[in-house]
């Protein structure tokens, strides 16, 4: 029963914010809210020295790799952090999203949002395809079988005739314009609106499931599949909805992305992609997804702010990676839950 | 008969070369309080592994409520009300207590995944239905005071009446025991003793693996013995206290051949 | 598909598949060894055999080879040729020790997860891949030939050349040594005692973490060796010639049955048949992914392999 509280400082962040939410009001809260994500809105206005990035510019940044690395590690978290599902082949679900943009909006003129339902969908399939068998296997050989289907996916892509090949698609369609504001070539805001926006229908869906009876299964299943079981906990459904679930997000993070690069190739969709968001999952908090939001945001933010990180970038997210594991393990933004010590007879609530 | 809730008959459980159990027979009423004991290795985990569906027998029947439940899925098995606490006490850590115990009263529920993404109103029954639940059986198991609690920062006991409480929102028929005394005090037995048969009062069938014979002796109406894998002795406390087989293998005097 | 190709090659496509396969064992062994004693995948063991290519490459290059000279005599390249093994081995068995000491021992000792473990390994692996893309500049780096490579005498189809039988000789050779260590000396011991029962080996007095810094030296050792017969035979090297090697070696391990030595063997010589056979028949750019489905299918099917144990499952 150890809790590691050696060498780094306790970060108090999370409880001192807990102690604060809970002494607001409904009002209060509903303020907060709308304050933080109107801020989130108005951020591509932001752009100055301080804030802005070196490397590419700042809105399209806020698109990618910050908007779509946050919301990938959103889904990959559910997979891999809440089910302890070790999942190294996650790009395979973003590609199959944004294959099936590229070819049904180029060969058949599918309109945006009808690829993204039928890339979540086709990417879900694949989850379901490759879940139902894998999913039976032991942690190790799972996650070399998921790397081997990533990596399927993407050869069969160069081989293949109908996604172009090793030179890709091009001439991807742009999603409509949705209330007068249209999506063109150069102005990668109403990109990273609409990622902002899909983010946070995720998010709101997440804390759905994470608060109530799926959300329990899952921690159960990462703490302890086979007690888990006896617990009565479908364990097989319920990981593979996880996978599934994941999947799906991954498969509409891809459309939206390739609707914004206009031209994809099977290289985009390589390992490297696989590892980073599971870097951003591991250095935010497994599990949690303020963690993993944030620190998404900042393994996204500071490879574009900071030029040798730029070119250094997996060299540093594999140190990162190594580095968490045996020093901190739970993330920046851990997701131990906030305790509450009764006294036995008084029944009132002791101090920690 | 139709008074056995849980029923084993000629179970027997090989691996490879090695045969576990060897032609069991038990069975567990309503309302009674059964105990499995013998010695080390003598297969009492594995008849409990067996029967939760965790290993499919060699060859035996498996009756729950008179239903046959061999080759079904542990998780199907619990639903069908057989539930178990572990040797070593093996909750869900990270989670609260009172998660710990949702997560067994979940299993009572029928709002799957879709149901909890929209929030239907059956979500949100279900989910007060859990609560409610767990409130309760925390309150019967006398730990209320520890609900916000993680399940890993608990003291030993009441780790172990945790699991119990946990095993009880399944709403078993029937409730196995895997060595529920261990790590206890002559004094946390006794309380422990008193625990078991208020929950056999309460309606549950109870059948416990036990070291301690003064416990076992106290509190169990019936008794079976194993010993390498079989039955060699089975009736009321005193009667297999004076059994001779009983005692022999025990002390490992008897000729294991025969 | 060409069926044909089978019949008129074969012999070429075997003495191929099994100086490849004998390779493949080498590098196999080392996951083998490392499951055994830590039931876990070592995951970046792919990054130790690409070290040691480069290793390898070093050596030729402070021995001032730049490839455009005639190939050297005989004598003169088994010399060069066993130093640049023994740098290469020295080199990538330091570095297998290293690695555990960083990725591995710490998370180890804390009894964590396995899930920490794994992506610790994951993290290293990256680590270095990047490391040597940077520092070699993301090219192919070419090995020059030292030695002769006109067939010396044929088989059927097959040109028996002297980097082959070269292969060949020395990777049974090491396979024989191996197996004296394992069987014969007390660190060799240990391994068998840890791969069985961790506890009791420990009660038995048995330095567990001298044994398991051991097997990765051993693991380290093979691949480095392997490495060298890599870039005779092959005669170029990338920073990311790992993945795919360790890819069809872990394959190979799996496909004899992971934790068993035997299997390792037997595993990547059928492997290296396999992946000959088919190339000739679907086309080279299929090969690894038959590798793959090769590596699923087991895994799905027979987890135990063609000779392995169960793969155990949580004592309750």
């Amino acid at each position: 029963m150890s809790t590691s509280k050696i060498s780094i400082p306790k970060f108090n962040l999370r409880d001192k914010f807990g102690d604060w939410w809970e002494g607001t009001t409904r009002n209060q809260r509903i303020i907060f809210r709308v304050l933080l994500i109107a801020f989130f809105y108005i951020l591509p206005f932001l752009d100055n020295p301080v804030f802005g990035t070196t490397e590419s510019d700042f809105s399209s940044v806020l698109f990618y790799p910050m908007g779509m690395y946050v919301l990938m590690a959103i889904g990959l978290n559910i997979v891999v952090g809440k089910s302890g599902i070790l999942d190294l082949g996650y790009v395979a679900f973003f590609a199959i999203g944004a294959y099936t943009h590229a070819i049904l909006g180029l060969s058949f003129g599918f309109n945006f949002w009808v690829n993204v339902v039928l890339g979540m969908a086709f990417a879900m399939f694949a989850g379901v395809l490759l879940g139902l068998p894998a999913l039976r296997l032991r942690g190790d050989y799972l996650a070399i079988i998921t790397l081997g289907f990533g990596e399927i996916v993407r050869i069969v892509a160069i081989n293949v005739n109908f996604t172009g090949g090793a030179a890709g698609l091009a001439g991807i369609p742009a999603p409509p314009s949705i209330f007068g504001v249209e999506f063109l070539v150069d102005d990668p805001r109403p990109y990273y609106w609409l990622v902002l926006t899909l983010t946070l229908l995720v998010i709101w869906a997440y804390m759905r499931l994470i608060k109530r009876r799926p959300g329990r299964a899952w921690e159960a299943i990462r703490e302890d599949e086979d007690v888990a079981e006896f617990m009565g906990i479908a364990t097989t459904k319920y990981k593979l909805w996880a996978f599934v679930l994941g999947g799906a997000i991954g498969g509409g993070a891809g459309a939206v992305y390739a609707s914004q690069v206009t031209s994809i190739v099977p290289e985009l969709f390589d390992l490297n992609v696989s590892i980073m968001i599971l870097a951003c999952v591991v250095f935010g908090g497994m599990g949690n997804l303020w963690g993993v939001a944030f620190g998404a945001a900042l393994l996204g933010y500071f490879p574009e702010k900071l030029r040798f990180l730029s070119d250094t970038r997996i060299l540093f997210f594999g140190l990162l990676m190594v580095v968490m594991m045996n020093i901190r393990p739970d993330g920046i933004i851990p997701r131990k839950k906030r305790e509450k010590v009764y006294d036995k007879n008084t029944g009132k609530e002791v101090s920690r | 008969m139709s008074d056995r809730l849980l029923e084993v008959r000629n179970l027997t459980m090989q691996f490879g070369g090695v045969t576990a159990l060897s032609e069991v027979n038990l069975h567990v009423s309503k309302g009674e309080i059964a105990a499995l004991i013998g010695p080390n290795g003598a297969g009492k985990t594995t008849v409990f592994n067996v029967t939760t569906g965790y290993y499919t027998p060699s060859s035996g029947e498996v009756l729950l409520n008179n239903e046959s439940i061999i080759g079904l899925k542990p998780h199907k098995i619990a639903r069908k009300g057989l539930a178990r606490t572990f040797q070593n006490v093996r909750l869900f850590g990270d989670m609260t207590t009172l998660e710990n115990v949702m997560t067994g009263a979940d299993s009572r529920n029928k709002v799957g995944l879709i149901g909890s993404m929209f929030g239907t109103a059956q979500s949100r029954r279900d989910e007060e239905s859990s609560h409610l639940k767990a409130a309760e059986l925390l309150n019967f198991m006398g730990i209320s005071h520890r609900g916000g609690q993680l399940a890993r920062n608990l003291p030993y006991g009441d780790q172990r009446r945790l699991e119990i409480a946990r095993a009880l929102a399944l709403e078993p028929k029937v409730l196995l025991l895997d060595e529920p005394a261990a790590g206890f005090n002559p004094q946390e037995k006794v309380e422990l003793g008193e625990l078991i048969k208020k929950i056999r009062d309460a309606g549950f069938a109870v059948l416990l693996i036990e070291h301690d014979m003064s416990l076992v002796m106290k509190i169990s109406d019936r008794v079976s013995v194993l010993d390498f894998g079989q039955k060699i002795a089975e009736g009321t406390p005193s009667e297999v206290q004076n059994n001779q087989r009983v005692i022999d293998a025990y002390l490992g005097v008897a000729d294991h051949a025969s | 598909m060409d069926f044909s190709i089978v019949v008129s090659e074969f012999a070429s496509l075997f003495l191929d598949g099994i100086v490849v396969g004998a390779i493949y064992a080498l590098v196999a062994l080392g996951y083998t060894l490392v499951y055994g004693v830590l039931r876990l995948i070592n995951f970046a063991h792919s990054e130790i055999f690409m070290l040691g290519t480069f290793a390898c490459l070093g050596v030729t290059m402070l021995l001032g080879y730049t490839g455009y000279e005639e190939p050297i005599g005989i004598g003169l390249f088994l010399v060069t040729f066993i130093l640049i093994t023994v740098v290469a081995a020295v080199a990538s068995g330091s570095a297998a020790m290293l690695l555990e000491v960083v990725a591995y021992r710490r998370l180890r000792r804390k009894g964590a997860n396995r899930l920490s473990s794994l992506i610790s390994a994951i993290g290293a692996s990256f680590f270095l891949v990047e490391l040597f893309r940077l520092l070699t500049d993301s090219k192919d780096w070419d090995f020059p030939r030292l030695l002769d490579k006109n067939s010396l005498f044929e088989v059927s189809s097959a040109y028996v050349t002297a980097d082959k039988l070269v292969v060949l000789i020395g990777a049974f050779g090491l396979m024989f040594a191996l197996d004296r260590i394992i069987q014969g000396t007390r660190l060799g011991r240990g391994i068998r005692a840890v791969s069985q029962d961790e506890k009791t080996a420990v009660l038995m007095g048995v330095d567990v973490d001298k044994v398991i810094a051991f097997t990765f030296l051993l693991g380290g050792v093979l691949a480095g060796v392997a490495s060298a017969f890599y870039m005779l035979f092959y005669e170029a090297t990338k920073f990311n010639v790992g993945f795919l090697l360790g890819i069809s070696a872990f394959t190979a391990a799996v496909l004899g049955g992971i934790g068993n030595i035997r299997g390792a063997l037997a595993g990547s010589f059928a492997l290296g048949l396999i992946q000959q056979f088919s190339s000739a028949i679907l086309g080279y750019n299929w090969r690894d992914v038959v590798t793959f489905l090769i590596l699923v299918l087991v895994l799905l099917f027979k987890p135990t392999g063609l000779f392995g144990e169960a793969i155990q499952r949580a004592r309750v």
